[in-house]
Parts: structure tokens; sequence; C-alpha cells
């Protein structure tokens, strides 16, 4: 059994059987929510290693296409600086530093570059945004 | 942790003897009816029925009273002394709310700061329910209820703020300023939560930092006018409650909240209740003001970024342990929910 599985199984069992027997609505409401919370964790954890190999991918394929649309044009030091950052450390952090560059040299790039810079972004960020809600909804 | 006891029984003594030292001429004074309602993520809350005597005649006063449980949600942007203020406001307008009597700091009296007001009758039922679809899709039907929660938000709007003293509550200047503090204030909470980092939020607040509408007139906004935050009394709005967001700003803000349909639950009623054409009829007419839908559409992607905030708090308040309610460890997974409802809004 992997964890994400002994996860729901709690979960279920919080639910089904620990939760109905309680009798009181605050203790009743709390273990039917930690049935709800360990179901979501089992999924999530279940879903945990092909939703990183796909991020991965996605994000590989974002910086080799943002260093593509940037080689012809000119832009902000400031842009390049943190596009390359962001292709060296591949995470969230330097993504959302990304986005604040992009937002923050707007006024100097052509608006159609900018939003073609937006939009490939946004592609990746719907993506990921997609296989989350799997589980959190 | 929560400081504060959750046991009615234990406190009941407590607040019957400072009831005595508040209504030093009352006789005989007696709790009835004692109820501890909404064991909820923001201040706990008491009704009871005080009855006494003075003077050898029976009095009795409906009273409601609620207590800083010390981790409440939001609790640094509204505390119980400035929803107190507040309501002292607005008890000399026309907009129905629940009369303030007392506000206590002192923690030796009931464990927390408190205030005390009236309860006034009516019903609150909750939007999420069963129950509480069918009360208003059947109050939907009679029609008073809907042009009451329309009637009561334009007398929101069209109050006297300046005359009731409501400027302690920041007056924005004009221009953006009024959404530029908004998304400070937001901005300040997601960092109070010590969020992990969420590309599609920073999309959002960059977006909105970029988009920011000037705001043409002031007027009192609630911040969270919807079914659920009203008391309800023989299809009128008797109390408007929930004094916790209100803020002097931009009214189309409370608009759009009452036009998204993040607060109706499959049904085309605005907040499970009103019309849409007859909101905008009765609420323009009322007002004098043009409900601009643009403008609404961006608040309604300001409250995105509000939700997050919310949802980062809560779920922050049980990860680190000043709460040991799992319904706000729940609301971590309210937060990529709310981030896809974003990045749809932002057209993607």
């Amino acid at each position: 059994m992997t964890e994400g599985d002994l996860l729901q199984r709690i979960a279920q069992t919080l639910k089904q059987d620990i939760g109905p027997a309680v009798d009181a609505e605050y203790p009743k409401t709390q273990a039917f929510m930690a049935g709800v919370v360990l179901h979501k964790l089992g999924q999530q954890l279940a879903l945990a290693p092909q939703h990183q190999r796909d991020q991965a991918a996605e994000l590989a394929a974002l910086i080799v296409e943002l260093n593509d649309m940037l080689q012809t044009i000119e832009v902000p030091a400031e842009l390049r600086r943190t596009l390359a950052e962001f292709a060296q450390r591949r995470d969230q952090v330097t993504l959302c530093s990304l986005i604040e560059a992009l937002y923050g040299t707007r006024a100097a790039l052509d608006a159609v570059i900018f939003a073609r810079l937006l939009g490939r972004i946004r592609e990746t960020l719907r993506a990921d945004i997609n296989r989350r809600v799997v589980y959190a909804s | 942790m929560n400081k504060t006891t959750d046991d009615t029984a234990a406190l009941e003594p407590r607040i019957h003897d400072y009831l005595k030292h508040r209504l030093p001429q009352a006789n005989d004074l007696e709790l009835r009816d004692v109820q501890r309602i909404a064991v909820g993520w923001s201040h706990e809350t008491w009704l009871f029925d005080l009855h006494y005597s003075e003077e050898g005649r029976p009095k009795h006063l409906g009273l409601c009273l609620r207590r800083d449980p010390g981790n409440a949600l939001l609790r640094h942007l509204s505390d119980l002394e400035q929803q107190f203020r507040v309501l002292k406001c607005l008890e000399q307008t026309p907009l129905p709310t629940p009369k303030p009597y007392w506000f206590e700091h002192d923690v030796a009296i009931l464990d927390a700061p408190f205030l005390v007001m009236e309860k006034v009758p009516g019903a609150c039922p909750s939007p999420w329910g069963r129950e509480g679809r069918a009360f208003y899709a059947a109050a939907a039907t009679r029609g008073q209820l809907p042009a009451s929660f329309t009637a009561t938000l334009a007398t929101l709007h069209t109050l006297d703020w300046r005359a009731a003293g409501l400027d302690f509550l920041g007056v924005p200047a004009p221009g953006t300023d009024f959404v530029r503090r908004e998304i400070a204030k937001w901005r300040e909470l997601i960092a109070l939560s010590t969020p992990k980092p969420e590309p599609i939020l920073t999309d959002l607040i960059c977006w909105l930092e970029d988009n920011m509408p000037a705001t043409e007139r002031v007027t009192l906004v609630h911040g969270a006018y919807r079914t659920g935050n009203l008391l309800i009394h023989g299809d009128r709005i008797s109390a408007v409650l929930d004094w916790e967001l209100q803020v002097l700003g931009d009214p189309m803000y409370d608009v759009a909240y009452v036009l998204s349909d993040l607060n109706r639950e499959g049904t085309p009623l605005l907040s499970n209740l009103v019309e849409r054409d007859a909101f905008f009829r009765t609420y323009e007419a009322a007002t004098g003001f043009v409900i601009d839908e643009a403008r609404c559409r961006y608040y309604n992607a300001l409250y995105a970024m509000r939700s997050v905030a919310f949802w980062m708090s809560a779920s922050g308040l049980y990860a680190s342990g000043r709460s040991n309610d799992i319904r706000l460890a729940r609301t971590a997974w309210s937060v990529p929910v709310v981030l896809e409802r974003a990045a749809r809004d932002l057209g993607y």
C-alpha cells in the first residue's frame, strides 16, 4: 500500500466510521474535515510523481521557448537576468521573479512582445493549475 | 492555540456578573436561552436573553456577545474594538445594524476582549446549505426580500459617512489610492502567512497593479455584502452584520461582490436572491450611480486576490499551531481552486 492509499483508507475510516460515531457537533465536524484533508492529501501524494515529471518537462520547454523569443529582440537587462536565473533554478520562486520582471519592464517592451512572452508563461501556469485542481477541488 | 474556553456553561455566571456590574439598577438578573453560535473562524458569538426587574417592573433585553478568541481569521485587520466603533457610528444612520452597548478590553472579565450588542430579531440562513438555498429561492419569488436586499445596499452606499464619523476608517485620496490600499492590505496578509510562491498569484497581483481604476466617488463599503451576512426578519433585512472588512472606497467594490457568481449556488439569482436586471434597476434608481461592469470585473479579480489571502492566512493559522480547527487546514486546497478561477478571469 502506498502512502497515498493509506491516507485514503484513513480518510474513509474517519468519514464513515469515526465521524458518525461522534455526537457533539464540533468534534463530529472536525472528524469529517480530517477525512476530507487526508483524502485530498492522499490524492495529491498519489499524483505527485507524475505531476512533478510533467511540470519539469513544461518548465524546460518554457525556458527554451522564452530564450528563443528573446534571441532576436532587444529587451531590458533585468528581464534577461531573471530569465537566466529561472533557467538555472527552474523553480516557482524564480518563475514569480520572472513574471514580476516582465510586468516591471513592460514600458520598455513592445506591446506585442509583452503579450507573447506573458502568453507563453501563462500557458505553463495553466497546465500546472489544471493538474492541481484535480485534487484540490 | 485558542486561549479562550468553549465552555458556555462556565462562562454564563461571568457574563451574569459583568451585566450586573453594567446594570447596577437591575435586580434579579437572569440569562435565558444562552446559545453559542458560529463555532467559527472569526469571533466567538453567544446570543441570550437578559431578564431582570427595575423598580419592580420586569424588563427584557436580547443581547449578543462577541469575544475575540485570540486567533480569529483577519483579527489583525479588524478587531472587535473597531467593529464596536463602526456600529456606534452607524447607530445614527438609517442603515439597520445592531445597537452596540459595551466593549471591554479587560481580559480579566471573560478571558479576552469582547463586545456586547443588541440581539436583533431575525435569522441568517446560510446560503451554502440546502435549507438556506430553499429559503432564499422561496423569498425570491415573493419579492420583498430581494427589494430589501438592494435597498439596504443603496442605503449603505448613500449614507453620510463623514457625518457618521466613519472617516477614522481612512479616507482614500482621489485616483487609485483606494485600490492601491486594498492591494497592499491583501499583500500584507499574504506575506504574514509565509506562503509558498504562487506564480498565478504573482501574475494576478501584477495585473491588478497594472490596471488600477480610479475611484470616482467614496462611500462606505461593507466588503462582504451578501446573504449569510444579513439578518432577515419578515422578508426584510433587519440588520447588516459582519462588520469586519468595511472600508471607505468605491461602492462598485460591493456591487462586484453582489454580481459575483462566487456568492450563488447554481442559480442565476445574485446572492441566491435577486434577479440581475431588477438589482441593476433598483440599485441605480436608489443611488443615482451607474453600475460600471468593467470596474466590477476588475474588483472581481481583486476578490480573487483577497480570497487567496484569506485561505493562505487560514491554513497558516492551523499550520503554525495558532488554531486547532481542522477546517482551517482544509483551506490550503482552496488556494489552487481560487487561482484557477483567477487565471480564467485573466483570460487563460
